[in-house]
């Protein structure tokens, strides 16, 4: 579907529309769970979490109109943003840091880098620009939802130093993204 | 643009907050501030709009997984209060969750009401036209229906629990007594498929006879016969 068509949709469920309701989730579900599935690492969460997140598109649908993202960005920002709230509100968080120090860190997928096109590879390029661990710990964070703690025990560095870290490093994304 | 400040200064400020909302990492009670300062204070919530913007292209990277098909029905109970809007949405009867789940119960009785009448009458009426199964298993979440029409020879199956796995196929096959199984064909959707059956193997769907469905690679089974798990099965009953 192309975004001029889910733009569409978006606008006709804020009119409470079911019949697109129904289209727009058959045509973005799979995405969206993708997203709940990568971040929430497991598919019961994950469909809990999807529920959720096409209950608040029906009801935030109004507000597409309003912003200057493409559809599909802002539905994935939805879903991502919604799955690193349950995320954060894991109880406890500790058992969840443990098995993350355990298990290797996502690297990037060079193939997937490859086959990357236009502003995937303009971001992709400045994140090459930063040291390879920094790059990997604001992927890691925005692709898996990595907190600053789960960060700084992977880097095995203070809290705050992560913090420092990070920032700079966003600091310098963003100078290049600018440019 | 501010320059970089020496290696061990923390670079303050909105722009950073609203980066880091942006990315994810902020501990549970910092991201709940963030985000209820996106509701009320507009310049906040444009810095984290123009992050947002620039990570945006990274979402190609998440890799698009089908959901399983009983949650939209469960959005649905909680947005309208049934489970199937989809009928008054518009959609196909037979795509009805709803429909199916009271199916499958209907079937379940009807296993029940044939046992009786079988035991009472020990005798068989008119050929039957219509014929339904049930099929599950003790060890899986699967759960399917499956109904055909004597007369126009199509059978049609539907997930009422369960869904297709990604990477596989899933099989459908006829088991008549100790003949091997024969199969009817590769699920095409976990809504529904619907699948002509020849004349030939049309005679072996009756009473007893057994439907089950096999994990198979991508396009069904490569040898004609059930290579792999066997996720549900039942027996056939007419209606």
């Amino acid at each position: 579907m192309t975004p001029e068509g889910i733009s569409e949709l978006i606008s006709r469920v804020a009119l409470r529309d079911r019949a697109a309701f129904d289209v727009l989730y058959n045509s973005t579900s799979a995405k969206l769970f993708g997203v709940c599935l990568r971040i929430l690492g497991n598919r019961s969460e994950a469909e809990d979490a999807l529920q959720d997140i096409y209950v608040k598109i029906w009801n935030k649908a109004d507000r597409f109109a309003v912003t200057d993202t493409s559809p599909i960005s802002w539905l994935v920002a939805i879903a991502r943003n919604h799955s690193i709230d349950v995320l954060r509100a894991r109880k406890p968080a500790t058992a969840e840091l443990e098995k993350a120090v355990g298990i290797a860190e996502h690297s990037p997928d060079p193939e997937q880098s490859a086959i990357a096109s236009g502003e995937t590879k303009r971001i992709n390029e400045c994140l090459d620009q930063l040291e390879s661990d920094r790059a990997s710990a604001v992927r890691g964070a925005y692709l898996n939802g990595e907190s600053y703690e789960l960060l700084a025990i992977r880097h095995r560095v203070p809290l705050n130093t992560m913090r420092t870290w990070l920032r700079r490093s966003l600091m310098k994304l963003k100078e290049c993204l600018e440019r | 643009m501010s320059t970089i400040p020496a290696d061990d200064t923390m670079p303050e400020g909105d722009d950073f907050v609203a980066a880091e909302y942006v990315l994810g990492v902020l501990p549970e009670q910092e991201r709940r501030d963030a985000a209820r300062r996106i509701e009320n204070d507009p310049a906040f919530a444009r810095l984290v709009a123009n992050w947002q913007l620039h990570f945006d292209p990274l979402n190609e990277q998440f890799q698009s997984t089908t959901a399983p098909s009983y949650l939209k029905g469960q959005i649905d109970q909680r947005l309208f209060g049934i489970d199937s809007g989809r009928v008054a949405a518009g959609a196909s009867f037979w795509n009805s969750l709803a429909f199916w789940r009271t199916v499958a119960v209907a079937a379940l009785a009807l296993v029940v009401f044939n046992f009786a009448r079988e035991f009472v009458h020990r005798q068989t009426g008119p050929a039957p036209t219509q014929l339904i199964a049930s099929m599950s298993s003790d060890s899986g979440p699967l759960r399917s229906v499956a109904i055909f029409d004597d007369k126009s020879r199509k059978l049609r199956i539907t997930l009422v629990s369960g869904d297709i796995p990604r990477d596989k196929s899933l099989e459908l096959w006829l088991i008549a007594g100790k003949d091997a199984p024969v199969s009817l064909g590769v699920l095409a959707s976990p809504k529904g498929t619907e699948f002509n059956v020849p004349t030939s193997i049309a005679a072996k769907l009756r009473d007893g006879t057994t439907l089950a469905i096999s994990v198979e690679p991508v396009g069904g089974s490569p040898s004609g016969t059930p290579t792999g798990a066997v996720v549900a099965a039942g027996s056939v009953s007419s209606i």
